[in-house]
């Protein structure tokens, strides 16, 4: 039986509400610049710590800046952050775990080793490490998340290219001569669709939220604006009631952000198990 | 033993038997593999602290023990440490120290502290194990219940409300939770207290000391509940849909098994094995977990420890902290890798 696995996503209200909150958050940072006459950093008129009003939606911080403007911006950096981890690290759990199950033998072994070792070592510590010696930014952001989250997808696509490559087509390229990535390239990825989709949204989620701990703790690229800063810098005025209109929305958006993502990735994936799906009568994926 | 010695009545094969022998060997071989695991991220770990600081530019002294720490750096001084890092010799000799003094539990001295690394570390570890060990029990138990409850009762209202609301609760980041119960329960409701452990020179003792400590630990301990319940929730769930359609559940049924019965002896039970490994591979997230939160409540853990340590540049103590918390999680990984050999009968059987 064909199952349409997007179809199943947009049905179920899971999803329905993750894909929403993607686009929402994706609107908000594409369209940043015409959504608040401000620059993030520009100091205003209004007084420090005003509150939201007509010209201010969030009002502003102590340094007179619009707190709503460094909101939408701070999307552009936790998405990029994001995106960004999503691509890299599925590019190589792609090659590692795709070769490792093309080749097999030592080769695989060596790899799977190395992938279960490093998913037991605690990896916001290693970053604070490195970023205690190194000059934090974005691009070293991505690459060290990446460094740290391909091991978990690796496992997976390893798992699933060992049965893909005992598929007709893959058989076919093989007797013909086919290099592995030629393998890789025409015959697996295009079938590993909605699982890959599936490892990105979840190594997304991941990197989102260790962007905004990490720039909660100060670990942050000193020239973006971003929601852990946000809430770092805002986490000092406690005791005014600043936090209501600085804080809560801050943490709201880093919060709304994961959900989104998790939502979409738990339809994704009830949708991809055959045993999760079709349970109840007239049920259809997830909730 | 009897079972044993009669089993060698019965089938009286005196000598080597080569099938017995392989499959021995092949169970060694995979203990060996079981552990190579560890030893791999813990060598990771080693290199990482070892290579950083000797890969920056400039002094290495510096780059090992902060800058601040050289202010009150006198030649006497630096003579001695370069002879105990081994600074003035070659990559594998520096190497060489490095691994002596860990063994002999050198982790290198903190400068803000004044101490050794080891102990400053010992000092505030309490904390943290009080907090993720009774965050990982709960989340764990109550993750389980729910699951089998919504799991069973699957596509009603129940299950609908549990599995969204868990849901939403998970896409919280742990310090934002904490943030959250801090300022409503903190300072809107001044119900908990803001900071610390306990109340500092209260003179507390006895049972009113364990009060006062638990009315310190109620709200990062709900931070961290909150946000890490839905792991084990969403397994159970998960593995109780699949158990409730196998046939021994119907044979459980047609036997007239009560409701409670079928729920947790029969299909509950089969969620224990995914649970078990999931918190085993959730652990090094709970640890992060708890270092954030423990920096909202001014937690005195290892969280709040690394947090100052990150401020101070204080790198042998950031270096200290990330070695002891590795090996908390490869250490606890290795107990429910055995724990999880109890519970299977298939796993401590093939042995």
């Amino acid at each position: 039986m064909h199952v349409n696995v997007w179809h199943e996503v947009a049905e179920s209200n899971l999803g329905k509400a993750g894909l929403f909150l993607i686009g929402l958050m994706v609107a908000l940072a594409v369209f940043a610049p015409i959504l608040s006459p401000y620059s993030p950093r520009e100091n205003t008129d209004a007084p420090a710590f005003s509150r939201p009003s007509e010209d201010h939606w969030l009002g502003t911080n102590d340094a007179r800046q619009d707190i709503w403007t460094q909101l939408i911006y701070g999307a552009r950096t936790s998405l990029a952050v994001g995106f960004g981890v999503a691509l890299l690290s599925a590019f190589i759990s792609i090659l590692i775990g795709g070769t490792a199950a093309i080749f097999g033998g030592v080769y695989d072994r060596f790899w799977m080793r190395i992938v279960d070792a490093t998913i037991a070592i605690p990896d916001v510590i290693v970053i604070i490490l490195v970023a205690a010696y190194f000059r934090p930014n974005v691009l070293l952001m991505i690459l060290l998340l990446s460094a740290l989250s391909w091991p978990g997808g690796a496992r997976v696509i390893r798992a699933q290219t060992l049965t893909l490559k005992e598929r007709m087509h893959v058989s076919a390229a093989r007797t013909f001569g086919a290099g592995w990535s030629h393998l890789l390239i025409h015959h697996i990825i295009p079938d590993l669709g909605p699982i890959l989709i599936a490892i990105m949204i979840q190594d997304a989620r991941r990197a989102v939220f260790m962007e905004a701990g990490l720039s909660f703790l100060g670990i942050s690229d000193p020239s973006m604006m971003s929601w852990g800063k946000m809430m770092q810098y805002a986490r000092v005025f406690t005791y005014l009631e600043v936090w209501k209109w600085w804080l809560l929305p801050t943490g709201l958006a880093l919060s709304l952000t994961l959900i989104g993502l998790s939502f979409t990735g738990f339809a994704l994936e009830s949708a991809l198990d055959p045993r999760l799906r079709d349970g109840a009568k007239g049920h259809k994926g997830g909730i | 033993m009897e079972d044993l010695q009669t089993r060698h009545l019965e089938n009286p094969k005196v000598g080597w038997n080569f099938e017995k022998a392989t499959a021995r060997a092949v169970a060694v071989l995979r203990r060996g593999a079981f552990f190579s695991n560890y030893l791999i991220a813990f060598a990771i770990i080693l290199i990482l602290n070892f290579a950083l600081p000797r890969m920056m530019p400039g002094d290495p002294l510096q780059a090992i023990y902060g800058e601040e720490a050289l202010l009150a750096m006198t030649p006497q001084l630096e003579a001695e440490l370069i002879a105990r890092l081994s600074l003035d010799q070659s990559m594998g000799q520096q190497f060489a120290s490095y691994i002596i003094a860990l063994l002999s539990g050198d982790l290198g001295h903190s400068y803000y502290y004044n101490q050794q690394v080891l102990a400053v570390i010992l000092d505030f570890l309490p904390w943290t194990l009080l907090l993720t060990g009774t965050a990982l029990v709960i989340s764990t138990l109550a993750g389980l219940v729910l699951g089998v409850e919504s799991g069973y009762k699957r596509g009603r209202n129940l299950d609908k409300t549990l599995l969204a609301g868990l849901m939403f609760l998970n896409g919280f980041p742990d310090f934002f939770m904490g943030i959250v119960l801090l300022l409503v329960f903190g300072v809107v409701l001044g119900l908990v207290p803001l900071s610390g452990a306990l109340t500092p020179y209260s003179g507390l003792e006895g049972p009113h000391l364990a009060l006062d400590i638990l009315h310190h630990l109620l709200a990062p301990l709900a931070a961290l509940v909150l946000v890490r319940i839905t792991s084990s929730y969403l397994l159970t769930r998960n593995t109780m849909i699949t158990t409730l359609k196998e046939n021994f559940i119907l044979t459980a049924r047609a036997k007239g098994c009560s409701e409670g019965q079928i729920k947790y002896r029969h299909a509950g039970r089969n969620s224990l094995l995914p649970v078990v490994t999931a918190t085993g591979l959730m652990i090094p997230h709970l640890i992060t977990g708890a270092l954030f939160v423990e920096i909202v409540f001014s937690y005195p853990g290892v969280g709040w420890l690394l947090y100052n340590a990150l401020l101070t540049r204080d790198y042998p103590l950031i270096q200290g902290i990330l070695l002891m918390v590795t090996v908390a999680v490869l250490v606890v990984n290795l107990l429910v890798d055995i724990l999880y050999q109890k519970l299977d009968p298939r796993v401590s059987h093939a042995r």
